[in-house]
């Protein structure tokens, strides 16, 4: 909302200067978000009368044109097309200066001399407009200064009105909080004298169909009117609040909605078929050519102004092509209306058309004063356009509004804002924003909620009042208080912190990708699942169509752009949630992806001998190990089992007593050369559930033993159908209760073994809890392990 | 053979090993003392003939014989081998060898820090679904039905009618609905917004929203609380002030501004010359947010705030685009350690 401090001045009278009047609107909740300095801010810039336009010899987008002003002739280069001879402009002479500070010269330009310079509405400071040179009126006097035209600059402050205060979408809601903040009166705007009370005849037909949609109707019929321009003032306003003058009627209805906040629009009588008005729902189907020359379908939810025929307006949103006021009008409608809001909003929506008018109308305007501001738009048409004939009016208002009456306790509003404020303060302030006060003791005072405040509806409201007028600065800070509040329900986020330092610490970094991905990017790591992504119905691009069903797509791209910028060997983790649906519904859970590139995580060996596909899944896994470790989840199991995004023969389910709690694989050729990774690619995404169950829990303590253990290694050559998990199975099948543990130590082939063989060496520790093991028991136990092996394995033992 | 014995068969062996002076005179005396043919399997042999009751006195004496033994040899090997052998010395500023540390996210650390902070006076951390219904992201915080959030230019619908949260304000309504007052909470989370990515903007954000109710709370409470939480997490000088803002939750509501960090609030780049940065939204509950969740608002009063986790970042660390955030760019996470 744009507010001309001079605008602003006609309705109250303050002494502050714009700057502080801005601080103390915008620590008040209206916030002042900018001043702007409108208007011709240069010197010496005069009228000028373009006395002949000639090509330039050298460039054809200019000309050469003589310049009266006043006593001399200037000859000037311009580079505009937008006037001919006989037209006033805007004249900059050498020695003026424009409004960035520019100082006019006496130059040549193409060769050709040039004396000054027309300018645009920009270079003056008055707009941003470069389309054209500044034409002036043609009664403007060649010579005489730019100012006397078009006024001295003018200070407006540019407002950012809150969504509960629409009464502050007006010049004169704004003077009403400038009142109450700084002591002033406000002044309301005088209603035309020819325009009392009376009514004079009934105008035509106005029917309310849906008084639900519209509350409040009123309509002034004006004659005998002449459409011109309207007065340079109300132009000049009318510019500074960012909307364009049209014609004198029209311009009236956009002069009365800033100043009061009331929309109206104002019909061509003569155009409307019927004489009648009605407003109702559009029926479906029907259509209508709007103002913007949009043809528009509409349906049943839009509430439309129709004439006998059908639409001529969206109610409160925009009027039609086929009543606009023409040059021609001498017959006016004025209609001043209440909507209601939540169809203004819904139809302005659905239909993607919005207006100075809708924004009010969808914010809730005061029905009350509906027809207080029609009559004062007629009183300007009387006056600016010769509108002679006494206005009829109709007001169709079935159902007047209750006021709202609302209890103030003093006590409990000191006590809720922790301010020191009397009790006459508070009702003061009640009173300063034009509520009215009444049944005052001791204890607190019944307020009035103004129409125009539809925001204030319960006591917390007019606490609010207080707060913002008093000043939130006088609000006592008050130390922390710790009345204990005994919770244990957060025992989940902190698991899930102390996994994410767990995974820290393990090496990996972590990073945050968006929630939603591409389904081009779901797609390159399978289709799979497609059926069962949550796609999004309004997404902001088709590369944030789709919520992520994995963190794995995110996490190679993330680590394949990290490659690109020579980062080729990353640690890298995820937590974060992943969507689906699922019966229809829409479903989400919590995950944890690590990945890992190339060489990183290597401890051992060069930095330059290229990472295997055998070393990156065992550090992978064994980063997945360590974290289960870390968070008791027990011993994980894994299955063997590809995924459409990993390499043939290299992933595993990982597995929790049975049920499938992640994946671990290498990255499939195909996705590495999508992002040009020279090494390998493991990853591991696991559900957070399942990870941080058991991750406070107590440990069961056992005793350290008390007893020596005696170590037996074993060595054999076994099929490579056989895996380590089978081989580890049958050792502690085999073994009595005395294996207490059992380590991998070796593993390789040799030619001597011959192919499809391989050698797997462990060592075996006995133990018991009673008693200390001799040898001979110890070779009794390992004897009965290798012959296990041999008989279920088919495993061959080497004899050392 | 006796423990007095033993224990002179030591002292004899340990200063032969320290006698020797050369590698060739060292390797005779062990093989002498501990040597398969030497003295101590000897030893051992003759444990065996020993009375059952000395038994256990000679092992032990037998053992600190050997390990004494062994230990004095190997001194005085190490001892010959650098005395003689003054080769070069291992290189001690060879790099050492360990993975890398990890880092954490700066969204995560700003959350973690924010826990921290908030934890030491009371608050715990309460977590809700990203996916909401619209009664808990809207209707149950007071939002009017027409207000703009709801469009599906500003919210992201889905098809089953739920949405994608707006803010963790819903978690809030959770938490009332399933505790009675008092409740101090926080609540961290992932929200959405149908925005235009640019440098200050993003449709996936975080906030921190945080939640006081118990009898007689202020908005002098709610100071005093964010007061803390700012100095604590900007820095002890600053300064934090209130404006009058409305949402449609709390009454009155108030927007949050500290005075900036890097200028002392004389004006700098970082706060746009205005001396001051705004951090937080807040306001006291609205008392139909209290009747919705069941509350008495006669009984209880209660303070509610939110905070762009994002914003505290940049503001913190100095980000200037918000999607440096995003990029995940190792070069700039693993300045986060
Ligand atoms: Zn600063």
């Amino acid at each position: 909302m744009k507010v001309p401090i001079s605008w602003l001045r006609e309705f109250v009278d303050f002494d502050d200067s714009a700057e502080r009047l801005a601080e103390r609107l915008t620590m008040s909740g209206t916030e002042v978000e900018g001043i702007e300095k409108v208007g011709c801010s240069c010197t010496g810039v005069v009228v000028g009368e373009v006395l002949s336009v000639a090509k330039h010899p050298r460039a054809d987008k200019l000309s050469i044109c003589r310049v009266g002003a006043g006593d001399r002739e200037y000859r000037v280069v311009c580079g505009a097309s937008n006037f001919k001879a006989g037209d006033r402009a805007a004249f900059a002479p050498a020695g003026a200066v424009l409004a960035g500070g520019l100082l006019i010269k006496e130059t040549s330009i193409r060769g050709e001399f040039s004396e000054g310079m027309l300018c645009a509405e920009d270079e003056l400071g008055i707009s941003d407009d470069h389309s054209g040179i500044m034409i002036l009126p043609a009664a403007a006097a060649p010579g005489s200064a730019l100012q006397d035209i078009v006024g001295e600059p003018e200070t407006v402050l540019n407002i950012e009105v809150t969504w509960n205060r629409p009464d502050c979408l007006s010049i004169i809601g704004i003077a009403r909080e400038v009142a109450a903040l700084c002591g002033g009166r406000l002044k309301m705007p005088e209603l035309h004298a020819g325009l009392g009370p009376r009514k004079i005849r009934e105008f035509a037909n106005v029917e309310v169909a849906d008084s639900a949609g519209c509350p409040r109707y009123t309509a002034c019929a004006l004659e005998g009117v002449v459409v011109g321009p309207s007065p340079d003032w109300m132009q000049r306003r009318l510019h500074l609040c960012g909307m364009r003058p049209i014609n004198s009627v029209v311009d009236i209805t956009n002069y009365v909605l800033l100043e009061t906040g009331h929309p109206l629009h104002a019909f061509d009588r003569d155009l409307l078929r019927g004489d009648r008005i009605v407003v109702r729902r559009a029926v479906a189907g029907e259509e209508i050519r709007t103002l913007d020359g949009e043809t528009r379908k509409l349906h049943t939810g839009v509430l439309v102004i129709a004439d006998g025929e059908g639409p001529v307006a969206l109610a409160g949103i925009m009027g039609g092509e086929g009543s606009e006021i023409r040059d021609a009008t001498t017959r006016v409608v004025l209609e001043s209306a209440c909507f209601d809001p939540g169809l203004i909003h819904s139809a302005s929506a659905d239909l993607g058309v919005a207006s100075e008018s809708s924004r009010r109308f969808e914010r809730g305007v005061d029905v009350t004063a509906v027809g207080w501001a029609g009559r004062l738009a007629a009183g300007l048409m009387v006056e600016h356009a010769s509108a002679s004939a006494s206005p009829g009016s109709t007001d169709v208002w079935p159902v007047k509004p209750q006021p709202r009456r609302i209890r103030c306790r003093y006590g409990r509003g000191r006590d809720l804002l922790g301010m020191r404020i009397s009790d006459g303060e508070m009702a003061d302030i009640f009173v300063r924003l034009g509520m009215n006060v009444d049944e005052k003791d001791a204890g607190g005072c019944t307020v009035t909620a103004p129409a125009f405040r539809p925001d204030i509806e319960v006591e917390a409201d007019l606490f609010e009042e207080v707060a913002r007028v008093h000043g939130l600065g006088e609000v006592a800070s008050a130390p922390p208080r710790s009345a204990l509040v005994p919770e244990s329900d957060d025992v989940e986020e902190r698991a899930v912190a102390e996994c994410r330092k767990t995974v820290m610490a393990l090496g990996f970094s972590e990073i945050v990708n968006y929630s939603f991905v591409s389904a081009a990017l779901l797609d390159l790591f399978g289709k799979g699942n497609a059926g069962g992504r949550l796609v999004l119905p309004n997404p902001v691009s088709s590369d944030y169509a789709v919520m992520r069903d994995s963190l794995v797509p995110q996490m190679v791209e993330t680590m394949g752009r990290n490659a690109a910028h020579q980062v080729p060997d990353v640690l890298f983790f995820e937590m974060g949630r992943v969507f689906g649906v699922s019966d229809g519904a829409s479903i989400e859970e919590g995950r944890l992806c690590m990945g890992l590139s190339g060489k990183a995580g290597r401890v051992e060996g060069s930095i330059r001998t290229p990472a295997t596909a055998e070393e990156v899944f065992l550090r992978i896994k064994g980063a997945a190990e360590a974290l289960g470790a870390a968070l008791k989840t027990g011993r994980f199991s894994f299955r063997s089992e590809d995924r459409e995004w990993t390499e043939p023969g290299w992933c595993v389910m990982v597995e929790l007593a049975g049920a499938p709690v992640g994946v671990i694989g290498l990255v499939k050729s195909a996705l590495r050369r999508e992002w040009r990774f020279a090494e390998p690619v493991g990853i591991c995404e696991m559900s957070i559930a399942p990870l941080i169950a058991n991750c406070f829990s107590s440990p069961v303590l056992s005793d350290i033993p008390a007893y020596p253990s005696i170590s037996r290694d074993v060595a054999m050559i076994v099929d490579d159908s056989v895996t380590h998990e089978q081989v580890v199975s049958a050792i502690r099948a085999a073994g009595p209760p005395e294996l207490t543990e059992v380590l991998l130590f070796d593993t390789f082939r040799s030619e001597s073994m011959g192919p499809g063989k391989r050698s797997l060496a462990y060592t075996l520790e006995y133990r018991s809890g009673v008693r200390t093991l001799t040898d001979e028991e110890a070779n009794a136990f390992h004897d009965k392990v290798k012959e296990a092996l041999r008989s279920g394995l088919k495993a061959e033992i080497r004899e050392s | 053979m006796d423990e007095n014995k033993i224990e002179s068969l030591k002292q004899e062996a340990l200063a032969a090993a320290a006698a020797a002076s050369n590698a060739d005179e060292l390797e005779q005396v062990r093989i002498r003392y501990l040597g398969r043919n030497g003295v101590l399997p000897a030893m051992m042999k003759g444990l065996k003939d020993a009375p059952p009751e000395a038994r256990a006195g000679l092992g032990r004496a037998a053992n600190d014989f050997k390990v004494s033994v062994q230990a004095a040899v190997e001194d005085r090997k190490s001892g010959l081998t650098s005395a003689r052998q003054a080769g070069p010395a291992f290189d001690l500023s060879l790099p050492g060898r360990w993975r890398g540390v990890g880092s954490m996210h700066p969204i995560s650390k700003v959350i973690e820090d924010a826990t921290r902070i908030f934890g030491r006076i009371g608050f715990t951390v309460a977590e809700g679904p990203d996916i909401e219904t619209a009664y808990r992201n809207f209707e149950a915080l007071n939002t009017p039905a027409h207000h703009p959030s709801l469009d599906p230019g500003d919210t992201f619908w889905l098809e089953d009618g739920m949405l994608l949260r707006t803010q963790t304000s819903p978690v809030q309504i959770r938490v009332m609905e399933r505790r009675k007052p008092p409740v101090r909470v926080i609540t961290p989370g992932r929200c959405y917004r149908r925005d235009t990515t640019d440098a200050t903007h993003s449709a996936n954000f975080h906030q921190i929203e945080g939640l006081y109710v118990d009898a007689a709370v202020s908005l002098g409470d709610l100071k005093g609380t964010l007061e803390y939480f700012i100095r604590e997490m900007m820095g002890a000088g600053v300064r934090i002030r209130f404006r009058p803002h409305f949402f449609p939750f709390t009454e009155p509501s108030v927007e949050c501004d500290f005075s900036c960090h890097v200028c002392a609030g004389n004006g700098c780049r970082v706060c746009k010359n205005s001396g001051w940065i705004e951090i937080a939204g807040a306001g006291m509950v609205d008392p139909r947010v209290f009747r919705k969740v069941g509350y008495d608002p006669e009984a209880v009063t209660g303070f509610a705030f939110g905070m762009g986790v994002e914003r505290i970042a940049m503001v913190k660390y100095g980000i200037q685009d918000i999607r440096m955030l995003y990029a995940n760019d190792l070069r700039f996470l693993e300045q986060f350690r």
